[in-house]
């Protein structure tokens, strides 16, 4: 703002009676401020304030508080009396010579306010964040179209090179490789849409009883069954099955992810589920008879993108495991693994919650 | 004589070389947009099977089961689900509607020929 400007903004806002601050849309910065909101915000001393970036309150912790474009409304904390209090700005655009500004009108927000101010402002933010999850879930299968045009469409290649005898080693070598990044950033949606509910604090679970054996038939009927390899995967109850509480659709992650591990490192033998129901709790093992673990990389397998040092050539983010001990756990289950290299692996999660004993 | 398949997909980019794939496989292959014309198509063609997409225009693949669940001229002709949705309740639905099999999208041409060749085998 120019100094002539900025003098006659200054006469402008002197009659307010409630704090004002001008911000520059870009920057983000307190451009200009009337006399209440230096005496609020800055104990005075105008200097303090303009020029300044907003940040979530002077003299407390300096983090960014705004994402861009500006929200239509925030809160300032200040001091006053030795005690904290909240200044509730409504922010509206402004124009000053055809150049655009913010201008945030503030009112202190009186106690009783406070908490409902703070509430409303929570749950704004909630529903910004559930949003978002919308829009990554919708984008996360609208990208699956595409991919899905070009898996088919190289079959489509791959087939009819092979019938007109023009597929080499070579050109099957490729096509493989096409396949496998294809399938790779398929994954990688799934679980970037994941994680960003885990970031989102969107993934509460939501505990109902559920029936473990049916979740992992409709997976087998789903992903495991008519496989090529003519692999299947063996699936053994024993105890009588009750229902435990339990989210279903994480349940669900976790299981097509252990599962689809033990297809995943191994080749010949089929893989296996047991579901054991004891008095007071499940154990639910998946094991497989593949490349195993090594025990140098067991103490790092939950951890986000670490990948054991023996899967060279064979597909993975790092993410899968580290979704899946998130999810066991907020259902308040547990998870280990026992592994030998070249022997094989199995992973057992253990959940004490059947909904017939809450 | 060829099998017969009716494959239900809205989007052209994945209904084209899907249909030449299917019919490098030796079958014969018609194409409906949406789930109404597809259970149209169905009782004039008689197809041997059905690929059907979930999520299109005018009528989409749980109310397309149903439709051919209660039509006597359709109700024994095996519906494979072809669909980007892999949540499980969706899985579930289309089990309990009587889907014959559950692909999800992005897929290899392999595995879904498996799973058309096992309802095939089945059947014989």
């Amino acid at each position: 703002m120019k100094p002539n400007q900025s003098i006659r903004v200054s006469h402008m806002l002197r009659g307010i009676e409630d704090p004002v601050l001008i911000i520059s849309t870009d920057r983000q910065i307190v451009l200009n401020a009337n006399r209440k909101a230096i005496d609020t915000l800055a104990n005075g001393r105008s200097s303090q304030l303009r020029g300044l970036p907003l940040q979530a309150g002077y003299g407390m912790e300096q983090t960014e508080l705004f994402p861009k474009p500006m929200p239509p409304a925030f809160l300032l904390p200040v001091s006053q009396n030795g005690s904290m209090a909240l200044i509730d700005f409504r922010v509206s655009p402004l124009k000053i010579e055809g150049k655009k500004y913010w201008l945030a009108i503030g009112r202190k927000v009186e106690q009783e306010e406070e908490l409902q101010m703070r509430l409303q402002h929570l749950e704004q933010e909630k529903s910004m964040q559930q949003m978002k999850v919308q829009l990554m879930s919708m984008t996360s299968h609208e990208f699956r179209t595409p991919l899905t045009a070009i898996s088919s469409a190289m079959d489509l290649l791959e087939t009819r090179m092979q019938l007109d005898g023009q597929l080499s080693q070579f050109h099957r070598l490729q096509f493989r490789k096409m396949a496998d990044e294809i399938f790779q950033l398929n994954s990688m949606l799934d679980e970037v849409l994941t994680l960003s509910k885990i970031a989102g604090n969107n993934w509460e679970p939501t505990r109902k009883p559920v029936c473990v054996e049916q979740i992992i038939e409709t997976l087998r009927y789903q992903y495991f069954s008519q496989r090529k390899d003519k692999r299947s995967l063996g699936i053994s109850i024993e105890g009588e099955p009750r229902l435990i509480l339990a989210d279903k659709d994480q349940l669900a992650k976790v299981f097509t992810n252990l599962i689809s591990n033990a297809f995943k490192y191994s080749t010949l033998k089929n893989p296996s589920v047991k579901l054991l129901y004891r008095k007071k709790k499940l154990v639910i093992s998946f094991s497989d008879h593949g490349i195993g673990i090594p025990e140098k990389d067991l103490p790092h397998l939950f951890t986000s993108f670490y990948r054991g040092s023996n899967v060279d050539g064979i597909e993975g983010t790092g993410l899968g495991l580290s979704i899946v001990k998130t999810f066991v756990e907020s259902n308040r289950g547990t998870i280990s693994v026992s592994s030998g290299v070249n022997e094989g692996t199995t992973f057992t999660l253990v959940f004490e919650d059947f909904a017939d004993a809450i | 004589m060829n099998n017969t398949i009716l494959l239900i997909e809205d989007k052209p980019g994945l209904s084209d070389p899907l249909k030449s794939l299917l019919e490098l496989h030796q079958y014969t292959v018609a194409i409906a947009t949406n789930g109404e014309e597809g259970i149209r198509t169905a009782r004039i063609l008689r197809p041997d099977l059905v690929i059907s997409d979930i999520y299109m225009p005018v009528l989409n693949g749980f109310d397309l089961l149903d439709g051919f669940r209660n039509d006597p001229l359709l109700h024994d002709i095996p519906v494979v689900m072809l669909t980007a949705r892999s949540e499980i309740d969706d899985v579930q639905l289309a089990m309990e509607k009587g889907a014959a099999g559950y692909v999800t999208k992005p897929f290899l041409f392999k595995n879904l020929h498996a799973v058309i060749q096992g309802i095939f085998e089945k059947q014989l």
